[in-house]
């Protein structure tokens, strides 16, 4: 197990990967257009996504624009979803919400997926001590609460939205990386892995070009999964004043800045933004686990 | 007429000059009945003078009419937590305060009508021009632990706060006011204080507005969180830092006892739990709360709102760099707020306008001719082409996550949007945006717009100082003119009412022109209770008088 390179028998012919990821695309998406949760998971994304990409352009009011005189308004036929302390639309700025979150956390997902992947395939491939000290390492990171590792970060370097993006991402790398060592040790001891050795391919050729495009599978569940939890991540910084700063409508500092008026009673300024928060995630996750049934039948 | 005469001559005999010249005024019409209370109980006049002097002219007689309850019980009171140590010294903060307050007592204390009443000191003379000050103590006062206050304690405890060494909070506001070794004793029951500088107002400074006044014994050691040892009407039996403190009444208080025999203080990080505390019942009175996230109080029957005028109030600094370099920018940008709408729609009607100086309406001194400034966009749109900025230009807004601030920002991020200035809002947390409060090292100091939170004062002394002067230590806006530094000067010597309101009119036409800070509002302190506590008598600062409350 402490071998940087896998040992292969010398008369070993040239064997070519097993192309499972192509071969079977058509067959998953089959199964995914079957599965009622994909269908409604995808809806929702679908949703959120028009009205992230085109909401300002059909909002009944400029989610931005006060009006002080108007304050606090329950759902009325003018304001469907209410009026917020400062007499914005509560309605308008939820739709528009939702261009922050899924800017951010598809990205923070990306920066995660890449930087979990890359260091999977080196502690899965390697093996050894190059496992032994990152996988500790990795250990005392996912023994941490995420959500407090991200806020000290953001503490440290000033939150802003490349911050919380880099941030967000690099705390997710590590389980992301849990993942993809799992599947690596897999793949490693298989015969392609190891004619490829023979071949005289090096290590970075060997984990890209050869054991990346058989693990792929898991790691786009782990993707999907994963972009659930950093939307609900993104939500609670934002919420806690450490995401997406002020003007924004974006929901989880839609929430902050409003939920000392519940007590009040004036739900409408929260509620919406919480439901839009919850569908959101549960979309992303009715298609991660779809999709995850899907690829493992 | 002559029987008038007769009577107010009586009330005049033995007063000074100065303490006659208010009085003066009053009857010339010059200052209302609020105004001449105030004045007179400034320049020392006793309540019974000034009771006298009302009662001969045909008005409404001094007299608090708060209600009393039943003696015993237990008051259950929740604040907002202390930032740090109950040290009288370095007290700095709301939370702070209130414990401080409970254990000890001032030399005056500055009533919830900003009458200042008599406490430790049972009155209070200034010399001609104001330049010392002579206070009588009253006797028998009794601290904690059994001794006799006189008045080597109290020059002990305002020479320590007086003193740069100890880095006392109160410092910012004896700076150029007093000095250590400005005070004596004169014999065991008075104590003069000899000023840097005539200060017509001085009275307050040593009054419950000075919030880390409270007389300590003069061998205090700095461990007031082991004892709280004072005169107040309450004696500490347990204090725990961060969760709350448990007093019972002090049987010996010079006021006599307090109604209750116990008071129970709780610290809160927020208002939504007190607020849900108090309609739930395990607390009977909230220190402050907010108009924003307190609306289920207000029409509440089993719940009391008392509401004082304050002039607790934002200030949004424009740093003297840049584009506010001119003053026509900074007018166009004050130019853009519809201060009535924000009052009317932040705080519910529950605030006054505020004029762009310090002086608000509850100040005596204010000079209410002064024409109020209005929301003009196409007035700022000329200004901002007179300046040559007609295209507008970019700045970063910054301020701190509390109360209604990040909405008074995103407000003013819209209305500069109006005259094409594009504000970008930077919110941080309060430790962040203080910082260590020096240039440098603050981004309240040291950002170019920013927005910051000024509370009460006694008088506008502190906000005309710090903030504005040319030396001032919390001039975030760069500010240096040297007319309203003399300006300025003049009005803090400034004894009689008339001085003190035409220094004040000059001020503030003269910040008006200028416009170096927005003030936009001055927002009233809002106290609730559970309907059955009654007589709780607090100020705009935060304390909370109590050893008259009880429960019907």
């Amino acid at each position: 197990m402490t071998d940087t390179v896998p040992l292969a028998e010398p008369s070993l012919p040239v064997v070519p990967a097993p192309a499972r990821a192509e071969g079977r695309g058509r067959g998953i998406v089959g199964v995914l257009l079957r599965s009622p949760g994909f269908l409604v998971g995808a809806l929702i994304l679908l949703f959120w996504t028009t009205c992230a990409l085109f909401a300002p352009s059909f909002v009944p009011y400029d989610p931005y624009a006060d009006d002080l005189l108007n304050t606090l308004v329950p759902p009325s036929v003018e304001h469907w979803f209410g009026t917020d302390q400062l007499g914005r639309d509560v309605f308008s700025r939820v739709l528009v919400g939702a261009r922050d979150i899924l800017t951010i956390a598809p990205l923070a997902t990306i920066v995660g997926t890449v930087a979990g992947t890359a260091i999977g395939l080196i502690t899965g491939y390697f093996g050894g001590w190059v496992d032994a000290v990152i996988g500790r390492l990795l250990e005392v990171m996912l023994s941490l609460p995420l959500i407090i590792v991200a806020l000290l970060v953001l503490v440290a370097l000033g939150p802003s939205t490349p911050t919380v993006v880099v941030v967000v991402g690099l705390v997710f790398a590590p389980l992301v990386a849990r993942t993809v060592r799992a599947a690596v040790l897999t793949e490693r001891h298989l015969d392609y892995v190891a004619a490829a050795a023979v071949r005289g391919e090096g290590a970075f050729y060997i984990m890209v070009a050869e054991i990346l495009p058989n693990i792929l599978p898991p790691i786009i569940v782990e993707a999907t999964v994963r972009l659930g939890y950093a939307i609900f991540t993104i939500a609670s910084l934002s919420f806690l004043g450490f995401g997406v700063q002020p003007p924004s409508p974006d929901w989880g500092l839609s929430i902050a800045e409003n939920y000392g008026v519940l007590v009040g009673g004036y739900w409408w300024t929260v509620v919406f933004d919480t439901i839009a928060t919850a569908s959101l995630i549960v979309g992303v996750n009715l298609v991660a686990e779809s999709l995850q049934r899907a690829l493992a039948e | 007429m002559p029987k008038l005469f007769k009577s107010l001559n009586q009330w005049r005999e033995g007063r000074g000059g100065l303490e006659n010249e208010v009085i003066d005024q009053f009857l010339l019409g010059h200052l209302d009945r609020r105004a001449f209370l105030r004045h007179g109980s400034r320049v020392g006049l006793s309540m019974a003078v000034m009771a006298g002097v009302l009662q001969a002219t045909g008005f409404a007689p001094i007299g608090r009419a708060q209600a009393q309850g039943k003696p015993g019980g237990t008051i259950r009171l929740a604040q907002i937590t202390p930032s740090g140590a109950i040290e009288p010294v370095s007290v700095a903060d709301q939370g702070g305060l209130l414990p401080l307050q409970q254990a000890g007592d001032f030399l005056v204390m500055d009533g919830p009508d900003l009458v200042l009443r008599p406490m430790l000191a049972t009155s209070w003379k200034p010399n001609a021009d104001g330049s010392v000050w002579t206070f009588t103590l009253r006797s028998g006062v009794k601290f904690h632990d059994g001794r006799t206050m006189t008045a080597d304690d109290v020059v002990a405890s305002i020479d320590r706060l007086a003193d740069p060494a100890n880095g006392s909070n109160a410092l910012s506001a004896f700076k150029g006011v007093l000095s250590k070794g400005g005070t004596t004793k004169v014999d065991d029951l008075t104590v003069r204080f000899t000023l840097d500088a005539p200060n017509g107002n001085f009275p307050y400074y040593v009054s419950s507005d000075n919030y880390n006044a409270i007389i300590l014994p003069a061998d205090y050691k700095g461990d007031f969180e082991k004892t709280f040892n004072g005169t107040g009407p309450f004696k500490m039996v347990s204090y725990t830092p961060k969760v709350g403190a448990s007093f019972v009444r002090n049987p010996d208080y010079w006021a006599g006892p307090a109604l209750v025999e116990k008071l129970e203080l709780s610290f809160y990080a927020d208002q939504q739990p007190q607020v849900l505390a108090l309609l739930g019942g395990q607390i009977d009175l909230i220190q402050q709360v907010v108009v924003q996230g307190s609306q289920s109080l207000f029409d509440n029957p089993a719940v009391k709102i008392l509401r004082l005028k304050s002039n607790a109030h934002r200030q949004i600094h424009m740093k003297n760099t840049g584009p506010f370099a001119d003053k026509r920018v900074r007018q166009a940008m004050a130019l853009t707020l519809d201060r009535p709408a924000i009052v009317k729609g932040l705080f519910r009607g529950m605030a006054d306008l505020g004029n762009d100086s310090p002086f608000a309406p509850v100040f005596p001194s204010t000079d209410t001719s002064v024409p109020q400034r209005v929301k003009d966009i196409p007035k700022a749109k000329e200004l901002m082409a007179a300046a040559g900025m007609s295209s507008g230009f970019e700045v970063t807004l910054t301020t701190m996550q509390l109360q209604e601030l990040p909405a008074i920002a995103s407000l003013i991020r819209n209305a500069a949007a109006e005259i094409g200035v594009k504000v970008t809002l930077k919110l941080e947390d309060v430790g962040a945006y203080y910082g260590d409060a020096v240039p440098g090292k603050s981004d309240w100091l040291d950002s170019q717009f920013g927005i910051t939170d000024y509370g009460h004062r006694g008088t506008p002394n502190v906000f005309l100082a710090a903030p504005l002067l040319s030396t001032g230590t919390w001039n975030s806006a760069e500010f240096k003119n040297p007319e309203y530094d003399k300006l300025v000067a003049s009005y803090i010597a400034a004894l009689d009412p008339a001085a003190q309101k035409a220094q004040a009119g000059a001020i503030q036409k003269l910040l008006l022109d200028e416009t170096p800070v927005i003030f936009p509002y001055f927002y009233d302190y809002m106290t609730a209770t559970s309907a059955t506590l009654q007589g709780v008598e607090g100020t705009a600062m935060g304390q909370m008088f109590l050893h008259k409350a009880g429960f019907a």
